[in-house]
């Protein structure tokens, strides 16, 4: 085999393996409490082949898309955006406004104002890191972190002055309800027309395809426009990028603010589609799942739509296995987090191969 | 200001200094760890699960080993392996949650909280203890109290007195240059986060044992975070640590108190994080960090 196609080769076995191992060790997990790791598995696969579960799918795939390509945009440059969950919390909540105190737009103008809203308030949260980064040399590690903390603090403050005062005092805290003007519609209806049995239940929503049109854009746009070569020289060699005129840190503010905008919208195909109001159990950790859904795509913005799915996958499998099997959900989350880390281990050792592998081709 | 509020502060100061001090340990050999939460959460649980079956003593020493143990994934998978800190340090905090609820809901049929503990039998400063005004600062002191500061004082002394000191502190500025002097630095690098791992779960141990009595789900709150910026903000020391520990521990004291004043508690609970933005920033104070903190070594490879 030529050194190429063993590359090729490589690059493809690297997700699979770490999908493997993180499988074997959860089965010794689920052999540990008696169950039948093969029985488990199976039922994962029958469970989620049903309509409904499909439905839950990519329900759940939906935000991660979004938080994966937030992510993305930061890691693709160097840049460690941990702050994607404070900055969807801040653009849920601002989109919430605009959800709640306008009145009598029609929706094709009300769904794109939130939408807007959200994208905004997710770029002022990254804003303040990215600038002291760039201004400052502040590590945006730490910084998107207090950023996190910061939002949750002051949004749980500002919630309780806009909180829905109808409900009185023993209700629980959330803004009054949008109006259907700015409710974004089902997937349901349209695809039953299609001969889909999906349940109409379902909060299946259009922002599935636009997330998914979102990663198809950023996907071309990174792969053939002029600014994303440059970002491609950014990550690969800074040094060499500023030499050959690349404004290094000029890039990296413009997609720390992108991953924020993108990082904004995380929450709307919930808030829009299902609840029609923001309240303190608006999602949490979709930010930190969307780092996972990130690394497992190595920042490719098609592989974030299948990593995406199979997030989703899992959790409609962990859901079917409590259910049925009466194994612990957590089985999945633990699962989750070994293929992370199997999937870093095992870039990290084929990158360094592949490495010798170009070195002994170079000689 | 008030003797309760004082106390107060102190107790909330423990688990932030004791996960800071690891903390320092950590990025002292040069490897940043922000598993510091997921550990703290599994110093939770097995400090609980140790107390529960043989007492608080076997309580704290199975949150130290557990947490030990759970930072070795995190040696093997950044200094072995040499995979990105912080991405290492997200996958643990989330493996953390989910080891948490499964082991809990394993051993205690629950997923979120376990039976009642009992902690440490309380103490009290021979001599004060029998005056009034001041029994909120003089009695029912936990152990677990004087044995941080010992081990902050004793960290300090470790750090700038002894070889292996200045060992893990010359592979944390400049392995090659450490290297080449024959100090092995992937062993250094072990050393420093199982110590780290060991400090962070007799944090967590703490909050389960001393403070709460039990384990619960989510009792961490983010203070494993609030640790990682002590340790900035304490400039890489212990001491350094226990001020901004004592800092960070006296605004949370205070956020429970403001509850019914005027300024919202949130605000006051957003203090450290504020400062801890404007410290890294260089507004307040200044920070330098071990110079090869961060970054991946390569054993015996050049350039």
């Amino acid at each position: 085999m030529s050194r190429r196609a063993r590359i090729a080769l490589l690059q493809v076995a690297a997700p699979v393996l770490a999908v493997l191992f993180g499988v074997l060790i959860s089965s010794t997990i689920i052999l540990a409490i008696h169950q039948n790791p093969l029985s488990v598995f199976s039922l994962i696969v029958t469970f989620n082949l049903r309509p409904s579960s499909v439905a839950s799918i990519l329900t759940s795939a939906t935000p991660l898309i979004f938080a994966g390509l937030a992510t993305a945009f930061g890691f693709r440059v160097n840049i460690f955006n941990i702050g994607v969950e404070g900055q969807y919390y801040v653009g849920g909540f601002l989109a919430a406004l605009a959800g709640f105190a306008v009145h009598g737009l029609p929706g094709v103008l009300h769904v794109p104002l939130i939408i807007l809203t959200a994208a905004v308030g997710g770029m002022a949260w990254a804003w303040l890191p990215a600038y002291l980064r760039r201004q400052r040399g502040a590590h945006e590690v730490i910084t998107t972190i207090m950023m996190n903390y910061i939002a949750f603090n002051i949004i749980l403050y500002v919630l309780s002055l806009v909180r829905d005062r109808h409900l009185g005092g023993t209700a629980r805290i959330r803004t009054p309800l949008f109006p259907p003007s700015a409710l974004i519609p089902h997937l349901a209806p349209p695809l039953n027309a299609l001969g889909l049995p999906i349940p109409l239940y379902s909060p299946l929503n259009w922002f599935l395809v636009g997330a998914v049109l979102l990663a198809l854009a950023a996907w071309f746009w990174l792969r053939r426009s002029r600014f994303g070569y440059e970002t491609k020289a950014v990550a690969l060699n800074p040094a060499a990028a500023e030499a050959g005129g690349i404004k290094v840190a000029r890039v990296q503010f413009v997609m720390f603010m992108l991953s924020g905008a993108v990082a904004g919208l995380v929450g709307l195909s919930d808030m829009l589609g299902r609840t029609g109001y923001f309240d303190i159990d608006f999602p949490k950790g979709l930010g930190f799942l969307g780092i996972s859904v990130a690394l497992l795509a190595r920042n490719d913005p098609l592989g974030i739509i299948a990593a995406a799915v199979l997030f989703g996958y899992l959790d409609r499998g962990a859901e079917g296995v409590q259910t049925f099997a009466s194994v612990p959900r957590e089985v999945i989350t633990i699962l989750q987090a070994l293929i992370i880390l199997a999937i870093v281990v095992v870039y990290e050792v084929m990158t360094r191969y592949i490495r010798t592998l170009r070195k002994g081709e170079a000689a | 200001m008030t003797l309760p509020l004082i106390a107060s502060a102190i107790r909330l100061t423990v688990p932030i200094l004791l996960a800071a001090l690891g903390g320092v340990f950590s990025e002292r050999g040069g490897v940043v760890n922000i598993a510091l939460e997921g550990t703290m959460i599994i110093g939770t649980f097995f400090g609980a699960l140790g107390a529960y079956h043989y007492g608080p003593l076997a309580g704290a020493l199975c949150a130290i080993l557990a947490g030990a143990g759970f930072a070795l994934i995190h040696a093997v998978v950044t200094v072995t392996f040499r995979v990105d800190q912080i991405i290492s340090g997200v996958a643990l905090n989330l493996l953390a949650v989910g080891l948490a609820r499964f082991l809990n809901l394993l051993i205690f049929g629950v997923a979120t909280q376990s039976p009642g503990v009992s902690g440490f039998p309380q103490l009290s400063v021979p001599g004060l203890a029998g005056i009034p005004a001041l029994a909120s600062l003089t009695t029912g002191i936990s152990p677990l109290i004087p044995v941080t500061l010992l081990l902050v004082l004793g960290g300090q002394w470790l750090l700038l007195r002894t070889t292996f000191g200045l060992r893990l502190r010359a592979v944390g500025e400049n392995p090659r240059a450490a290297e080449s002097l024959g100090i092995a630095v992937y062993r250094m690098r072990y050393a420093g986060v199982l110590i780290s791992g060991a400090l962070a779960g007799l944090a967590g141990g703490y909050l389960a044992l001393e403070q709460a009595h039990f384990y619960l789900e989510g009792m961490t709150q983010g203070l494993g975070f609030i640790a990682l910026a002590a340790v900035i903000f304490g400039n890489w020391w212990p001491t350094g640590a226990l001020g901004a520990a004592l800092l960070f521990g006296f605004f949370d004291a205070l956020s429970l108190r403001v509850v019914a004043s005027a300024i919202p508690y949130q605000f006051v609970q957003s203090l450290p994080y504020v400062v801890t933005i404007l410290v890294l920033a260089g507004f307040v104070g200044r920070s330098t960090p071990p110079a090869a903190d961060g970054v991946p070594y390569t054993r015996g490879e050049t350039g």
